[in-house]
Formats: C-alpha cells, sequence, structure tokens
C-alpha cells in the first residue's frame, strides 16, 4: 500500500513559496499500475520523491507499506570515487539482497564490461543510468517508480530495458510519470492527475488523458 | 520489530564498509596509514620530550604516562571531527529511504572506534615489547574509560553535525573549544597535584576525568582526587541524548 495521508508540500526558497500539494489525502490503488500526470512544475517529481521516502513532506505522512524502488534513471545515490560494483555492492547491503547475484545481474544487463571496475566519476551521464537502472531491476521491488522512461540509454538499450520492464511488471507494478500519452497508455490501468496542490483519481486512463489534454 | 532492528544493523554495517573504503582509499596501504598515522605522530612528540630530558609525572614511563592522555584525546578529536561532517558528505545517501541520518553518524563511530580499538592495542604493546610499558593494572576501567570517551565524542560529534549543517563556520569555532584541550587535559602532569584553584576549573573538563580514569586503569597505585566517573558518563549521555531529540527535530529543516 501507498497512501498519502492529508500531505502539504510546501517549498519556500529564497523567500518564494510554493504549495505543492495542499492537505491532499489520495491511496495509490493497491497492484495497479498508476500514472501520474500534470503540467509541469506541478510537483510531479517532487510526489514521487515523498513516495520513495527520500522527501519528507512539510506535515501529514505517507504510508508505504511494500518494497519502493528510487526514481529510476536517477543516479544522485551513488558515490563518484567508488567504483561500480562497490557502489552495487553497497546498494545490495542496504536493500538486503544477495551481493554477489545482484552484481551478476548487473553486469549482464547494463553491458558496462570492465567499466564496472572503475570509479562512477569517469562514467558517462548514459553509463550512470545503465547501471542505475540495471540495478533497480537487479532489486526485486514491488513498485517501480519511472520518472520519464524514455530518458534512458541509446536506443538498442532502450528497447531492451523496454521489455526488462514489461517482464518485471507482470510481478510488481509502477507509478509512472510521464508526458506521452501512448507510454501512459502502454503501461498503466489508472491515473492521479496533479492540478491545483491537489490530486484527482481517475479509474480510466483515458478520462485522464482527456482532462490532461484539456487542461495542461 | 525484529525486522527494523535488523534492517537498522544491515543498513549500518552497509555504511561501514562504505566508509571504511571512503576514508582509507583504495589500496590497502590507506588502512595501514589509518593506523599507524596516529602512532608515528604520538611517538614523534614522545621522542622529543625524551630529548628534552622530561621525567616522568608518576611511574617510570614518560611514554605511558603521555600515552594514556594523547590516544584518549586523538580518539575524541576524530570523533567530534569527523562525526561534523558525516551529514554533509553523505548527503546523497539519503535518495535511500532506509538510511536516515543518524545511521550515518553510527557508521563513523563504529570505524573510528574500532581503528582506535587496534591503535590501542598496537601501541600498548609496542610499548611493553620496548620496555616502556606495562601490563594494565585494572584492564576493565580502560574499557569503561574507553567507552565513555565513544560516548562523549558521539554526543559533541553529532551536535557538532546539526550545526555544522546549519551553518558551516561553526567548524573555526568548534576549533577554538577543541585547540585548548591538549592542555587541559593532563597530558604533561597529575591533575591531582595541581593547586585547589586549578583543580576547581579543570574538573569541569570531562576529558580530564576520562584520562584519569585511564590512568588508574594502567598503574594499580594511581590515585585521582578529581575522577568523578559519573561527570563524564552523565555529560556524555545528555549530550546523546540532546543530540538525537535536535536532529530529529531539525529533520524536515535539512533535507
Amino acid at each position: 500500500m501507498i497512501a498519502f495521508e492529508n500531505v502539504t508540500k510546501i517549498y519556500n526558497v529564497k523567500g518564494v513559496k510554493k504549495v505543492i500539494l495542499d492537505d491532499a489525502s489520495y491511496r495509490f490503488a493497491d497492484k495497479k499500475n498508476v500514472a501520474l500526470m500534470g503540467h509541469n512544475g506541478a510537483g510531479k517529481s517532487t510526489m514521487m520523491r515523498m513516495v520513495a521516502g527520500i522527501e519528507l513532506p512539510t506535515s501529514g505522512r505517507v504510508r508505504r507499506t511494500e518494497k519502493v524502488s528510487w526514481p529510476m534513471g536517477f543516479a544522485r545515490g551513488f558515490n563518484g570515487l567508488m567504483t561500480g560494483v562497490e557502489n552495487v555492492r553497497f546498494v545490495s547491503r542496504v536493500y538486503g539482497c544477495h551481493t554477489e547475484s545482484v552484481l551478476e545481474q548487473v553486469q549482464e544487463f547494463a553491458e558496462l564490461g570492465k567499466s564496472l571496475a572503475l570509479p562512477i566519476q569517469t562514467y558517462s551521464s548514459g553509463m550512470k543510468a545503465r547501471l542505475a537502472f540495471g540495478l533497480s531491476l537487479a532489486i526485486s521491488f514491488e513498485c517501480y517508480l519511472i520518472d520519464e522512461i524514455t530518458a534512458v540509454g541509446d536506443r538498442r538499450f532502450k528497447k531492451k530495458s523496454e521489455q526488462a520492464l514489461k517482464d518485471k511488471i507482470k510481478n510488481a507494478r509502477v507509478v509512472m510519470i510521464s508526458h506521452s500519452e501512448k507510454t501512459i497508455k502502454d503501461y498503466c490501468d489508472c491515473g492521479v492527475f496533479a492540478y491545483g496542490s491537489k490530486l484527482y483519481h481517475y479509474d480510466d486512463v483515458n478520462e485522464l488523458l482527456k482532462d490532461y489534454r484539456k487542461f495542461c | 520489530m525484529f525486522y527494523s532492528i535488523w534492517l537498522q544493523i544491515r543498513v549500518i554495517a552497509a555504511l561501514t564498509l562504505r566508509e571504511t573504503r571512503m576514508t582509507f582509499g583504495t589500496s590497502h596501504s590507506g588502512y595501514f596509514w589509518a593506523v599507524f598515522q596516529p602512532i608515528f605522530s604520538v611517538s614523534f612528540l614522545m621522542t622529543l620530550f625524551y630529548l628534552i630530558g622530561r621525567q616522568s609525572p608518576f611511574g617510570t614511563s614518560l611514554a605511558l604516562f603521555f600515552a594514556t592522555a594523547v590516544l584518549t584525546l586523538e580518539f575524541y578529536n576524530k570523533l567530534s571531527v569527523s562525526l561534523m561532517r558525516a551529514f554533509t558528505t553523505n548527503k546523497s545517501l539519503l535518495s535511500y529511504p532506509m538510511i536516515k541520518e543518524p545511521d550515518t553518524l553510527f557508521a563513523r563511530l563504529s570505524l573510528i572506534a574500532c581503528t582506535f580499538i587496534v591503535i590501542n592495542v598496537i601501541f600498548y604493546s609496542g610499548l611493553l615489547v620496548v620496555g616502556l610499558g606495562q601490563l594494565p593494572a585494572h584492564p576493565e576501567r580502560l574499557i569503561y574509560a574507553f567507552l565513555t570517551t565513544c560516548l562523549l565524542g558521539f554526543g559533541v560529534g553529532s551536535i557538532n553535525a546539526i550545526l555544522y549543517q546549519k551553518n558551516q563556520a561553526w567548524q573555526h569555532i568548534e576549533k577554538i573549544f577543541a585547540r585548548p584541550l591538549f592542555f587541559l587535559s593532563g597530558v604533561f602532569y597529575i591533575p591531582s597535584t595541581m593547586p585547589p584553584e586549578a583543580i576547581a576549573v579543570l574538573k569541569w573538563n570531562p576529558l580530564l576525568h576520562v584520562v584519569e580514569w585511564t590512568r588508574e586503569g594502567f598503574y594499580s597505585n594511581y590515585r585521582s582526587d578529581v575522577l568523578n566517573i559519573a561527570y563524564p558518563l552523565g555529560l556524555g549521555a545528555a549530550l546523546v541524548i540532546i543530540a538525537m531529540f535536535a536532529e530529529r527535530i531539525t529533520r524536515k529543516q535539512r533535507v
């Protein structure tokens, strides 16, 4: 279960106050693939970070009983001075996975070859993204958070990632941010629309897309 | 309940391994330097005093008398300074939801404590080998004193971490307080032999008590009039509690 309970999130940067969520309660439908939509700057990524547990709400609670991934394609948690292997080992230890089998899967999926033994700071952003994506697939999450899936990798890798993700979804679910109607239709069963610091639920993705077109 | 304790242990263990890797670098010589750098610097200091021809204030070995104070101070300083940067250098780790800021503090504490156990064992055995040391008369007191230093260093270090993240200028202010400790902790003298006016001031330094405790552990006939076990223990515990509360209260402002 993932649920927002009376969540308020306010950013106060340099005197500019920005209300992302105002006393919003929302329960992400269990075992369903949920689309998260809204206009640019509505706070979709912030909400995703709150779901992931990276960011705390200003007030209210985020309840989470599933094993939720970090937002995919996100490589900020890596330490640049440590090698790919060391970073992978660290993350799998923290998540309580079997270190070597995770490492094996990452090696196979990310196709980084010998670079895996080099410090992350020598990686290109594409390589980092591959590693992060491979790692999040290797650690079996119950819920994958995907922020604009299309951003990762070259064409061949993109295809491979798509296939791998579709395989994963058979046993897990996604919460997805995307501006692409096709991607949303491809992956999601229901959706939530972020508008004016509130959240609106849609059982039907087509209804969501209709409103999305109207307001954004 | 058991699961969350297990999770906590797992996270701290993973972080400790990572800290080890970060502080010592990739090479195995990194471990060597981490242990021997303090040993060499203390030895160098002692050699200087031997050359000057200083007599030991207590017992026959000047080296042992110094070591009881200097190693304790080094341990405390290391804790208070490296914990100070625990939040700022580990910010990226908070992207993993099960890692909370205090875990980074605990990880640093366990790494530094382990390092200093090794340093202490090597140093005191080394003194014994070259004939400047002796076996401790009350080994258990050494352990108590070591643990109390952990408590004090952890408490001060954690508060440093919170203040440092609020305002980086804290690192300079902290130094002002930390510098005189070398002179106030009985490195060169027996505190009990100081004039009462001096003792009245010195006894407020918790590290002086820990140093005295260590000496009572080593020498069978060292009697300290200053030592009051309750003071460093109580202060250490209070600091840790304050630090943990302050951390929790300020967590939202920090992210």
